[in-house]
């Protein structure tokens, strides 16, 4: 146990020191990127048929909101806000809270993005043992083809195929087309409101699953195959161990390069999927990310890329502390 | 493989269709939903209901009001349909404007709305600043003053000594907020905030100082406020909103209530262009704002029952801008030379085929606005340039360049060649883009069409001055001088500065242009179009087609830009649901929707 805790301890500083090197790392890259809030908000009031003083004044309030000084004055009041915990607030959105923004879009990103890992990965581990074991037959050949093709389409163009054969008027109209939950429906733990964010979640799911499917029946017909030769599993048929156990053995130092991939998918899922977001215009993460870099949101990007840091760290070190439980090897190591 | 994945979609449904045993089904509305899309700004759930704040959850037309809607005239910035002011009568000089509220305008509240909100309104506009809310002293066309007259009547008086003629524009587009909701955000000593603020007198300045400092930061806590249940004067309220969308129910106190069809209004988020495409494709929205929509996806949207166009006036044209502190742009006969190579309507027919009609002459306004204020006859006598290559070959031999194997040449030697800048997302302007190169390339100039990630980019490092040319929105109406503003303005180094007009040093102040302070041209002499530009926002509309007169004439031979395409408004709306839709060229096309059910368009079919 105190193994353990020192074990954690030690992953957590690390953690804590990589968030840090990461954070600063993004602040100062979001600072060099070219064009800012102000000009971007301008241009556009300016388009809305504002008058050019009026579109001046309207993005002077905004500019407000964004530290002035020097970007050294910026940096340290920004890691200043962060120790307390404050993401600031949002530029475009005057006043609004980043955290606000962050955790109002979260969700949805989580149910879409965690269901599409979930069923991918069981999908595509299950099929890439199969394809493992009949690899040299006509069903392992056509898994493994199918795997390599979704894997090499866009997932933008499964979700434009998915929307056009079962979302579109030309096609079957049986799944909305976009957005994550029709507005009528009171939010909470009731039957119809859960039942209609399924329904909207249904089709980017789908469309998250086919297009990393791929990746994992490759990635696991490759390490079952290379499993496949240990002694250990010739040790096991000649002691007269039935197939089952067998198989269990495969499957579990098969599975050990994919599990820290999963759990690594899990802390990028916070980054959510801007391509499949966008078509489907769902309002997760990624869209939130995606259009606060259109608007040079300083703040809400910093916050957005704080998010995906310490989500994949923090998965990171799950992943590493699982790993000891899954492999008795690391342990002992 | 297929059917895990059908297995897997089928145990979603059953999950989900298990869980629907519990709450209540939404009912549908009786007057029906109509669904269309803000284009003002996305949806943003945690924003306010503030109609100031850059996110916001007030939309404009619905649950957001102001005094009165523009009709967006091509010659009269003053013309306006009546929004929460029923009337207003303008004194002689222009100088006063008294408003006459709706006598039936209510809040959602029951309460009526009065005088007092609109001074209340007035005073938040004071902290954004902008248009009469200037709080600068001497701003040209500041508020002097606001008089509640009764519970319906206000009067707005400018400041004297500042005469400008967006006063009264500026008066009716003040957003209308409840004095219940905002009184309380504001001190009681407001407005002797406002007049120290605003008091030009040097001994006052520190003072002055002080309070506009105080009413900037009042300013930005205001942005961020909003009250946590919508109180409306317009036609519907907010009911609820999520990262999707917001649903709002219609207000029965609305003034105009009788009007209004749809008994609730679905208003989806949008994170692009292809997501309001992709709605109207499946036949999902009963109207959609203008986006530029390549010609395919046209057809498709057309294609799909009860979709069609509505058409109207935009007052943006599109053109090819120069930097003319990169040789050989500093030299007209150059600019000039390009406008004679390109064929515009072949830019036009490749870049922007269903939402744009060819530029026939460059004057700083779109074609039709120019064609009102200073006649067809007298614009049709302007340099249209169509494409004379011999024309343009001589012009270039002027400017001191030379011809070599087909290839042009700067006097010292260098091949012409350059680089027109547009931004990636924009698709219309990438592709006019790479057909002006092409055309540039075949007459010898070699020329590329290169892209910048996206505007916020684009936009910055052309005001640093990055970009040799680049394309650009101009004659934006229908104020002229907003229009000869994009020429002529800040980003030319004019600037308006306490009652005239400076001329700033380049890069600092983002003066990307760079045109000389004056120029000769045949018939004018020597002209400062910083200075004409300038006199546009003093003059009334009355006493200005000479100064556009001559800003269209100088524009025309001076080229800063060449005028490509001029934008049609071209909006799609579905009459399955819904019938009565404004008809072409209405002057209301380019207001909210919910506008236009104001003004009694749209009724349930």
């Amino acid at each position: 146990m105190t193994t353990l805790l020192r074990r954690l301890a030690g992953h957590l500083a690390r953690g804590l020191v990589m968030i840090w090197v990461v954070t600063t790392f993004t602040f100062f890259l979001v600072q060099a990127m070219p064009g800012d809030p102000v000009s971007a908000q301008y241009e556009l009031l300016l388009q809305q048929g504002m008058s050019p003083d009026q579109a001046e004044a309207q993005t002077a309030v905004t500019y407000g909101f964004v530290p002035t000084g020097s970007v050294w004055s910026q940096y340290t009041h920004y890691l200043w806000q962060l120790l307390h915990l404050d993401l600031g607030v949002s530029v475009k959105a005057q006043g609004v809270k980043v955290s606000d923004q962050v955790l109002s879009a979260m969700p949805w990103t989580v149910v879409l993005v965690f269901s599409g890992i979930l069923i991918s990965f069981l999908v595509g581990v299950t099929l890439g043992v199969v394809a493992a074991l009949r690899r040299s037959s006509a069903t392992g050949h056509a898994l493994s083809l199918s795997g390599s093709l979704l894997h090499g389409v866009p997932p933008f163009a499964i979700g434009l195929i998915l929307i056009s054969l079962l979302a579109s008027a030309s096609g079957m109209q049986i799944f909305p087309s976009g957005g994550s939950v029709d507005a009528e429906y009171v939010p909470g733990f009731n039957g119809w409101y859960i039942s209609n964010v399924a329904w909207h979640a249904i089709l980017p799911a789908l469309a998250y699953a086919l297009s990393t499917y791929g990746g994992w029946l490759l990635a696991m017909k490759s390490s079952v195959v290379s499993v496949l030769g240990d002694d250990f599993l010739l040790a096991a048929e000649l002691r007269g161990l039935s197939p089952f156990t067998r198989f269990r053995y495969l499957a579990r130092n098969a599975i050990l390069p994919l599990f820290t991939v999963l759990a690594l998918s899990f802390g990028l899922m916070f980054g959510g999927s801007v391509f499949i977001e966008r078509i489907f215009n769902y309002q997760g993460l990624g869209v939130l990310l995606f259009n606060s870099i259109g608007a040079r949101d300083y703040s809400l990007m910093n916050g957005a890329f704080l998010l995906i840091t310490i989500a994949v760290i923090l998965a990171n070190i799950l992943a590493d502390l699982l790993y000891t439980v899954i492999d008795p090897r690391v342990r002992r190591a | 493989m297929k059917r895990s994945l059908l297995a897997v979609t089928a145990a979603l449904v059953v999950v989900a269709g298990g869980l629907s045993g519990c709450g209540e089904k939404p009912k549908a509305a009786n007057g029906g939903t109509y669904t269309s899309i803000d284009a003002n700004h996305a949806i943003n759930v945690s924003a306010p209901i503030n109609p100031y704040n850059g996110a916001s959850n007030a939309f404009q037309g619905y649950n957001a009001m102001k005094l009165a809607w523009p009709m967006n005239d091509l010659v009269d910035l003053n013309k306006f349909y009546p929004g929460i002011a029923k009337s207003w009568d303008v004194n002689g000089d222009a100088t006063e404007v008294t408003i006459h509220l709706q006598p039936k305008a209510k809040w959602s509240d029951g309460t009526p709305v009065t005088a007092e909100d609109i001074k209340t309104s007035a005073a938040v506009a004071y902290t954004q600043g902008g248009g009469v809310f200037a709080l600068t002293p001497g701003t040209a066309g500041a508020l002097g003053d606001v008089q509640v007259k009764g519970d319906k009547d206000i009067t707005f008086t400018q400041a004297k000594g500042n005469k400008n003629n967006t006063f009264l524009n500026s008066v009716l587009q003040t957003w209308v907020l409840p004095k219940s909701v905002y009184g309380p955000q504001l001190p009681d000593n407001f407005w002797d905030l406002v007049k120290t603020a605003t008091n030009a007198d040097p001994a006052q300045a520190e003072a002055g100082k002080a309070a506009r400092d105080q009413i900037t930061a009042l300013g930005k806590k205001l942005v961020a406020f909003g009250p946590q249940k919508d109180v409306s004067a317009g036609p519907f309220v907010l009911d609820s909103v999520n990262p999707g969308e917001a649903l709002l129910k219609k207000n029965p106190n609305f003034y105009d209530a009788d009007k209004i069809a749809p008994q609730q209004v679905k208003l989806r988020n949008y994170a692009d262009n292809q997501a309001i495409w992709n709605y109207l494709i499946n036949g999902e929205l009963d109207s959609a704002p203008y986006t530029s929509t390549p010609t395919d996806v046209v057809n498709r949207i057309l294609s799909v029952k009860g979709n069609q166009k509505i058409t109207g006036l935009s007052q943006v044209s599109a053109a090819l801008a120069f930097n003319e502190s990169y040789a050989p742009f500093d030299k007209v006969q150059v600019r000039q030379a390009i406008a004679y190579i390109v064929d515009r309507a072949q830019v036009q027919k490749i870049g922007e085929p269903d939402s744009g009609k060819v530029a026939t002459h460059t004057t700083g306004l779109i074609e039709d606005a120019a064609n009102k204020w200073l006649g067809a006859e007298q614009v049709g006598k302007l340099n249209a340039y169509n494409v004379d290559k011999g024309k343009a070959e001589q012009l270039l031999t002027q400017a001191g360049l030379t011809k070599k194997d087909g290839k042009w040449f700067l006097a010292d030697g260098t091949p012409f060649t350059f680089k027109i800048q547009v931004p990636a997302p924009f698709s219309d302007w990438v592709a006019g883009a790479k057909n002006i190169a092409s055309q540039l390339t075949d007459f010898g100039i070699p020329v590329e069409a290169q892209t910048s990630a996206d505007f916020a980019t684009y936009q910055s490092e052309m005001a640093a001055g990055k970009y040799a040319a680049g394309l650009w929105l101009v004659g934006l109406g229908p104020s002229t001088y907003n229009a000869y503003a994009r020429m002529y303005g800040s980003a030319n180094g004019w600037a308006p500065a306490a009652g005239s007009v400076t001329r700033n040093a380049p890069k600092p102040k983002g003066n990307w242009i760079n045109s000389p302070d004056t120029a000769d041209v045949a018939g004018l002499g020597s002209v400062n179009p910083g200075e004409l530009t300038y006199q546009l926002s003093q003059l009334p509309v009355d006493q200005q087609k000479d100064t556009i007169a001559k800003l269209a004439q100088f524009t025309n031979d001076q080229l800063p830009m060449i005028q490509m395409w001029n934008y049609v408004n071209v909006q799609f709306v579905n009459s399955t649901r819904y019938s009565k839709f404004p008809p072409n060229d209405c002057d209301c096309l380019r207001l909210p929707h919910g506008v236009w059910m104001q003004l009694g368009y749209l009724q349930k079919k």
